[in-house]
């Protein structure tokens, strides 16, 4: 499915899939934000805002450095930490970011949310 | 070994991989202050600066994942991984269709093994300068002379890391590229000391074109 012009239902279908997703081992949540509304679902609740300023940063530099390379539009930006790894994408006008242990596979994440 | 000698070796390692790798078409290395330490031939200054710039933005969140290994971003027409290696970063574009794991050899082995092989060859420490984003406060007045003003901590870090007496001089480059480079001695008003500022005299001010409150890049001369 190509990563723009998604329809409502397509997006209740990546909730859908998300929500699924959250339940995997080594998930620690995610956060999809569109131009007026946010689904976030995080285990510690607490850490919103530091998540959701993360998410920010990850997609907007990691345009900026595709822009500088001139790859085109960034499909998929990763964040690998030493505690733990960030997959961010734009999907359409919404924003996902999903916040995972270090050893979970992000690819495996990519082709279950069909991007790929 | 010098720093620049370190440098050219590592350029040319670089535009080697490049070489045995098509699918590399850019690389360079910088660290973690976001100073630049080698790339290869065909990659542009502004290309490097303005990676650094954004990287940084990431790397000063870094703490919530427990420090930044590797950035990884898959575009349209191509990708770029930026690793951690030893205590630097390692740049790399690719096309869409690069091998990942010569991408992940090249990261992991080859370059920590040319950084290992440079460094054994080094007889002393590898030190470059190390810089700081300072700050700017404009110094005014009859007196001011032409000497700009750092925290005496700051001083001192750089002369312990140099291995240096004192640092009475330093570069200051300013991101709209302009640089100058003059003495410096510690910040003389207790209320300014410790806030991450440079005094610098407004005549050094108009020749870097940074006003107060912008940010600019300092870091010892070398000797």
């Amino acid at each position: 499915m190509p990563a723009k012009n998604k329809s409502k239902e397509e997006i209740e279908d990546l909730q859908e899939t998300l929500r699924g997703i959250k339940n995997r081992e080594g998930i620690i949540g995610y956060i999809l934000r569109g131009s007026n509304s946010a689904s976030i679902d995080l285990k510690d609740p607490t850490k919103i805002i530091d998540h959701a300023i993360l998410s920010a940063t990850a997609l907007e530099a990691g345009q900026d450095i595709a822009n500088t390379f001139e790859i085109g539009k960034a499909d998929s930006i990763i964040l690998e930490g030493g505690d733990m790894k960030v997959l961010s994408m734009i999907i359409g006008d919404n924003r996902l970011s999903i916040f995972m242990e270090k050893n979970v596979d992000h690819n495996k994440l990519c082709e279950d949310l069909n991007l790929r | 070994m010098s720093q620049n000698a370190y440098a050219d070796a590592l350029k040319n390692a670089l535009t080697e991989i490049k070489k045995i790798c098509s699918d590399v078409s850019r690389s360079f290395i910088f660290r973690r202050d976001g100073m630049i330490v080698a790339g290869d031939s065909e990659t542009t200054k502004e290309t490097v600066e303005k990676t650094v710039h954004s990287f940084q933005s990431i790397v000063e969140k870094e703490d919530m994942i427990g420090g930044l290994k590797a950035l990884i971003i898959d575009g349209e027409n191509g990708k770029v991984h930026i690793s951690c290696v030893n205590d630097m970063y390692l740049a790399l574009a690719a096309s869409k269709n690069a091998d990942a794991t010569f991408l992940q050899a090249i990261t992991h082995v080859i370059v920590p093994t040319v950084l290992k092989l440079l460094e054994s060859t080094t007889p002393t420490p590898l030190q470059f300068a190390p810089s700081k984003q300072l700050i700017v406060d404009t110094l005014s007045g009859f007196f001011t002379g032409d000497s700009v003003q750092i925290d005496l901590e700051v001083l001192k870090q750089w002369s312990e890391l140099l291995n240096r007496k004192n640092v009475g001089e330093v570069e200051i480059e300013a991101f709209g590229g302009k640089t100058t480079q003059c003495s410096v001695r510690e910040i003389n008003d207790p209320k300014l000391k410790g806030k991450g500022i440079i005094r610098i005299p407004e005549r050094i001010c108009k020749v870097l074109e940074v006003k107060k409150g912008e940010i600019v890049r300092v870091k010892p001369t070398e000797v």
